[in-house]
């Protein structure tokens, strides 16, 4: 392990690797900047252009894209009340009445530093416990795979947004769809109805482009996308932070870095969550609560370092076992995987030196992420003003040739085009799409081991599993306790949520 | 995770006898049920020799225990629909967004069977000039700059710095 890590530094420091992550975080600032596009929909677009790429250029490339499109939504956060992701729901609290006051400038380099900050000790923090973990991981077989699989998927069920069951029968479909093909261990067909197109299966990529990108865009021309900002949003050349005023947020700052990379490494929770928590921590620790709400800076801190502090840390679940515990980790899973890098317990022992290198890659890329955000901070604020019936169209244009590419194959077009009325009857009908899309990837390997599990225990799985694999047995009994304590905690943040806003 | 989904801007709403939830529940119930049985049918029977399956799972297993899943899953569904309060959130949607929705799907959809036979660069060039226009950008010379000139941009990126194939003109 210390070998791949050491070798991982020799490999990060490309020109190539800097020069793709910055193009990512400039382009993740420029999306997250605008409100209705989120950093999900932005990786799944950009996603295809990985594929082209060296793993050690595009995976750093979409890490860029996700940096920058959390810290990017902070903007319209501030300038204009709007959150441009759900990661800056909490910014809006204190961020536009610093701009009311005067103090945008100030507010926006609160937000920038404490983004940076976050991301940079969290990403120190995960590098550090990968190893471990990865060591851990690496333990693992198929009986315990399958049970750490089964109780991935229900965690990020019951995390999810809106009703438990519906998040179940969201969840079977993911699986329902993941069936659809080649069976992982005897390649027999399985629902193709003859259709030479689904043979190999449902294709990942167009999939993800569909269920995400596709319907934010279709909320957005219900209103015919003719709406964008007007009237001023230059920000104001007043005054810059000081550095009494950084040093007075910096223990916030810590304290939401904590909270995130906790936060980050739990599958299904992700970065609003951590914003509200970071935020509700300071308010609670302040001696003077009552100024948050009102133009605090340290409530833009703790929103935003929080956020940003759960960047490096969900990438530990993905890579040690294979699990993407968000929809964002879902992408780079895909990217991963058309790379050829499998996550999961294996991949630190085979391939150990080019995941070193990206997570080396992933904290350099802070450095950038300071550079470019304090230069670009003025040109993401008129970002705001471009008209959104240009960007649409330009959207789908990109989406679709992003997803034509990956097999020159245009009934993946027609995949495209059904996930995205599927993932957009989905919002409209209070379903979440994340435990659908987990599903689908997490089917086959569940599917797999379950199935080694059978060969291995020889006809006798209850004794194999009882006598052979005990951690398999303990993980199935906390299985369902974990996820009763995770619903009852699960709706209390709901009902805190609903307060709050 | 995005922030959880809030019908507070319906505080009136009590749950009905037959919302969209129960509804939605039926749908499951009978689509898990025609899964189940349709299941031995649309999967490929593993080779049996002297008497032994060469694969180790069924192959139907997953799948059957997905329908029951469905089944099951639809059924709680059900009887939780009637205390659920969410807002079926195709009745916020006008006449206008109906077709606006409709609209936009129908030229994704012909975009995605024209590119092929159109090529690339004109199927997007229709795209984006059509339904810019139609979202109600009126500047016809950045209209006709932007369709032109992003779909080309795009072609030439993908195929000679990605060195990836797109179609580029008409099959003739």
């Amino acid at each position: 392990m210390w070998d791949s890590f050491l070798q991982g530094i020799d490999l990060a420091f490309r020109f190539d690797t800097f020069a793709m992550m910055a193009l990512g975080l400039v382009l993740g600032m420029f999306v997250g900047a605008l409100p209705g596009f989120t950093t999900v929909m932005a990786m799944a677009v950009l996603l295809p252009l990985s594929f082209f790429l060296d793993p050690l250029v595009g995976i750093p490339f979409l890490i860029g894209v996700y940096k920058g499109g959390i810290f990017g939504g902070s903007v319209p956060a501030i300038l204009v009340s709007i959150p441009g992701t759900g990661a800056s729901v909490a910014t809006t609290f204190d961020g536009p009445a610093l701009t009311r006051k005067g103090q945008s400038r100030k507010a926006m380099e609160t937000a920038l530093y404490a983004s940076a900050i976050g991301d940079f000790s969290s990403d120190i923090i995960t590098i550090l416990c990968i190893g471990p973990i990865a060591l851990i991981a690496m333990q693992i077989g198929p009986p315990e795979l399958a049970a750490v699989l089964f109780l991935s998927l229900l965690i990020i069920t019951v995390t999810g947004d809106g009703v438990f069951v519906k998040g179940l029968l969201m969840m079977m479909f993911g699986l329902l769809f993941s069936l659809i093909g080649q069976d992982p261990i005897g390649a027999l067909s399985r629902f193709t109805f003859d259709f030479f197109a689904i043979r190999s299966g449902i294709p990942l990529l167009p999939m993800l482009i569909g269920v995400f990108a596709l319907p934010e865009i279709l909320i957005a021309v219900e209103r015919k996308a003719a709406s964008y900002m007007r009237g001023s949003l230059k920000i104001e050349a007043g005054e810059r932070l000081t550095f009494a005023e950084f040093r007075r947020c910096l223990r916030t700052i810590c304290r939401s870095t904590a909270i995130g990379t906790v936060i980050g490494v739990m599958p299904g929770v992700g970065q609003v969550v951590a914003a509200f928590m970071g935020y509700a921590a300071a308010k609670n620790a302040s001696s003077h609560p009552e100024t948050f709400g009102k133009g605090e800076l340290e409530g833009v801190a703790a929103a935003e370092a929080a956020n940003n502090a759960v960047n490096g840390p969900t990438l530990v679940p993905l890579l040690t076992l294979g699990i993407p515990g968000d929809n964002i980790t879902a992408i780079l899973l895909g990217a991963f995987i058309a790379q050829g890098l499998r996550p999961g317990p294996q991949l630190f022992a085979e391939q150990g030196d080019i995941v070193f290198a990206i997570l080396i890659a992933m904290v350099l890329a802070n450095a950038l992420f300071l550079a470019l955000g304090y230069v670009l901070i003025p040109v993401f604020a008129r970002v705001v003003t471009i008209r959104k019936g240009l960007l649409l169209p330009l959207t789908i244009v990109f989406a679709f040739a992003g997803s034509y590419v990956y097999r020159s194959d245009p009934t993946d077009l027609l995949v495209l085009v059904f996930f995205g009325i599927f993932g957009y009857a989905a919002k409209k009908l209070s379903f979440d799409v994340a435990p659908m899309v987990m599903a689908f990837i997490l089917g086959p390997p569940l599917e797999y081991s379950f199935g080694q599990t059978i060969t291995l225990s020889q006809g006798n799985l209850a004794g194999y599993i009882t006598t052979e694999r005990p951690i398999t047995v303990v993980i199935l009994i906390l299985t369902p306790m974990i996820i009763y304590a995770l619903w009852r905690k699960s709706a209390r943040m709901r009902r805190e949520f609903a307060a709050a806003e | 995770m995005d922030a959880p989904a809030n019908d507070s801007d319906h505080p009136n709403l009590s749950p009905r006898k037959l919302n969209f939830n129960a509804v939605a529940a039926l749908v499951f119930i009978v689509f898990g049920a025609v899964l189940f049985f349709i299941t031995p049918y649309q999967v490929e029977k593993p080779v049996v020799v002297f008497g032994q399956s060469l694969n180790a799972l069924d192959p139907t297993l997953f799948p059957r225990l997905v329908a029951l899943g469905i089944f099951g899953l639809g059924i709680w569904y059900f009887f939780k629909s009637f205390s659920l309060r969410e807002h079926n959130r195709f009745r916020d949607l006008d006449r206008a967004g109906y077709v606006n929705v409709g609209v936009s799907l129908a030229a994704f959809t012909l975009y995605a069977l024209l590119m092929e036979p159109l090529g690339f660069i004109l199927s997007s060039v229709l795209l984006i000039a059509g339904l810019s226009t139609f979202y109600g950008v009126r500047d016809r010379l950045l209209v006709a700059a932007v369709s032109i000139g992003i779909p080309v941009a795009i072609y030439f990126t993908f195929t000679r710095m990605l060195q990836v194939f797109l179609p580029a003109f008409p099959e003739l």
